[in-house]
């Protein structure tokens, strides 16, 4: 397909989905669709750390889902908050940059640490290793009550964030009757995506992208031309997770309260299904694959509701999954490079 | 000691009980083009594998200008200056034809991360003089209207070129070339041929794995015949071609 006919579509659907939340919601549109933009970005940016990782090194990642959890936590622990079954309150903390900043390290580190052993597998067996270890930090971070809170999660920690909520913003949210603090998180989360894509771009364009793509295409060969290509997989599994980390933190902010069950194999998947849906390699990509996916995810039971008069809210969920599965089915069949991915450089043919 | 350039002691490799390697000692001069020949599992490959790094040895021991790389990595043994190419062509096939090359130049500081999140003003200088250098070595090989054509594209012919190519820009000291000329069509052949001869007259020791025995006669100034892992033969082509061991094992009736 020719680049400016897939632009062309991949707007035109992006503006399509985002004109059927006003169609199909009477009763505050604005809300809703901020609601879901605010995840579209806050998993667009996950999306976007999964690409360094899948689409430029051809890393198979299933344990996305830990390393925003990583970020999450260290910064939310790092921060005043209050843990645990009876709410233990720890009042002092960092200033809520550094601590960010902290937990997108931790993130990085903690793809390091499952790097070092695991970089070296190829294709499915790191894929296997990947979701192992990241259900093995979920159930860590259950059993660890005294730290995390266990299941009773982690809340009272949106202030060190919300605080620097601007005027500006709070007269715009009024306006329009929105959830103040939600709109700060995903603004906060869209500026990442536009900061993080401009670093990526220069990145995929230079001689370390170019080294990381070869990597993807035939590791034996980048070995026999001198590259050390285990350093050169761990440099992009740590940028993909700390990438994973800062959108970690913006979801626990969108929520408000954080929880174990947050980061089950299931966000991965979503991550992953946006990643696909947006194309594969292509930076942009995961932004509109985003939007689609959370327009889907969000308004399928409204428009399964349309067709199936008498079904039930339980009944509705489950069309949602069964709509999701055939999209991302047509899609492999008539695009399987995505809406921006480029057939060229399809992918999903890992060996 | 010796002073040649690289050195096999010793070494030994089996694969569940069968004897892949087992060579005693086999030294390779610097400048020399030497071919390396026998029947299907002999070794060969094997050979270049422990070499290179890609394959533990058993046992023995493999010296590259008086360094012992035996447990080398195979990039930092890359990187000492020899360099091997695949009996599979192994070219990255996405990417097209440049970056293959531009990729295989590219200094070490040139990939670093932190040098190409800055993107100063030396990366794009050197990034050039990489790109004039591919190119340089694009029309060498005649395959420069390939440029922006992604490598999986190239026919097989083309594939051995372009991954020759990529052993070049590295301006090694040893080329291990294994089978360049399998599934190759005569006439690329012969230029291939051609060009491996001009690397040699250049001063880059080659060490070349082939089938096409007329071939190996032909531009060889040695040749040495493995068999069940073990050397049976060594020395000029037509010695070689000559030696009654060789001819049991390998060359048939002998009047090829």
């Amino acid at each position: 397909m020719n680049i400016s006919i897939k632009w062309a579509v991949t707007i035109l659907l992006t503006i399509f989905s985002i004109y059927l939340v006003f169609v199909l919601n009477e009763e505050g549109p604005l809300r809703i669709l901020f609601n879901l933009l605010t995840f579209a970005g806050i998993y667009g940016l996950a999306a976007i750390g999964l690409n360094v990782h899948f689409g430029l090194t051809g890393l198979l990642n299933f344990g996305h889902a830990s390393f925003m959890g990583v970020g999450a936590y260290v910064t939310l622990l790092l921060i005043p908050h209050a843990a645990g079954r009876e709410g233990e309150i720890t009042e002092s903390g960092l200033p809520f940059l550094l601590a960010l900043l902290i937990g997108v390290i931790s993130a990085s580190l903690f793809g390091l640490i499952l790097g070092l052993p695991a970089i070296r597998l190829r294709g499915d067996y790191l894929a296997i290793v990947t979701i192992a270890a990241a259900e093995i930090f979920r159930l860590l971070v259950r059993d660890l009550e005294s730290i995390t809170g266990g299941v009773y999660g982690i809340i009272n920690f949106s202030d060190s964030l919300q605080r620097y909520r601007p005027l500006l913003l709070e007269n715009f949210v009024s306006k329009y009757d929105l959830n103040p603090s939600q709109v700060w998180v995903g603004l906060l989360s869209w500026v990442s995506i536009l900061f993080v894509l401009l670093i990526l771009r220069r990145l995929t364009n230079s001689p370390w992208g170019r080294a990381l793509r070869a990597v993807r295409e035939d590791e034996d060969a980048v070995r026999a031309l001198g590259k050390n290509a285990v350093w050169l997989k761990l440099q992009s599994f740590m940028l993909g997770a700390g990438i994973a980390g800062l959108a970690g933190v913006f979801l626990a902010f969108n929520y408000g309260s954080l929880q174990t069950t947050t980061f089950v194999p299931l966000l991965t998947f979503y991550v992953w299904a946006i990643m696909i849906l947006g194309g594969v390699g292509s930076l942009s990509g995961p932004i509109f694959g985003s939007i689609i996916f959370w327009v889907i995810i969000s308004e399928t039971d409204k428009l399964a509701s349309l067709i199936f008069e008498n079904a039930n809210g339980q009944q509705l969920a489950g069309v949602r999954f069964v709509l999701v599965g055939l999209l991302i089915m047509v899609l492999m069949i008539f695009r399987p490079s995505g809406l921006l991915g480029k057939k060229e450089e399809l992918l999903l043919n890992v060996k | 000691m010796s002073n040649s350039l690289l050195r096999v002691h010793n070494l030994k490799k089996t694969f569940g009980g069968v004897k892949a390697v087992d060579i005693d000692d086999l030294n390779f001069q610097s400048k020399e083009l030497t071919s390396i020949i026998g029947p299907n599992g002999a070794g060969k490959t094997t050979l270049f594998d422990l070499i290179s790094g890609f394959q533990d040895e058993d046992s023995g021991e493999v010296f590259y200008k008086d360094k012992n790389i035996t447990k080398s990595q195979p990039y930092k043994i890359a990187r000492l200056g020899m360099v091997r190419t695949f009996q599979l062509t192994k070219v990255f096939d996405r990417m097209t034809v440049l970056e293959n090359l531009m990729f295989a130049g590219s200094n070490i500081s040139n990939d670093s991360l932190l040098q190409s999140i800055m993107q100063l003003s030396n990366q794009k200088k050197y990034e050039d003089s990489l790109k004039e250098e591919a190119i340089k070595v694009m029309e060498d090989l005649n395959i420069e209207q390939m440029s922006s054509s992604y490598a999986r594209e190239l026919s097989g012919g083309q594939k051995k070129l372009l991954e020759l190519g990529r052993s070049i820009i590295k301006k090694p000291d040893v080329l291990l070339l294994d089978e360049p000329l399998a599934g190759v069509n005569p006439k690329l052949a012969e230029d291939l041929l051609e060009i491996i001869q001009n690397l040699s007259k250049q001063g880059i020791t080659i060490l070349m794995v082939e089938h096409n025995i007329e071939a190996v006669m032909k531009i060889s100034e040695r040749v040495v015949v493995l068999a069940e892992g073990a050397l049976i033969a060594d020395g000029p082509p037509q010695e070689v071609r000559e030696n009654q061991k060789v001819i049991e094992a390998y060359l048939g009736t002998g009047d090829e």
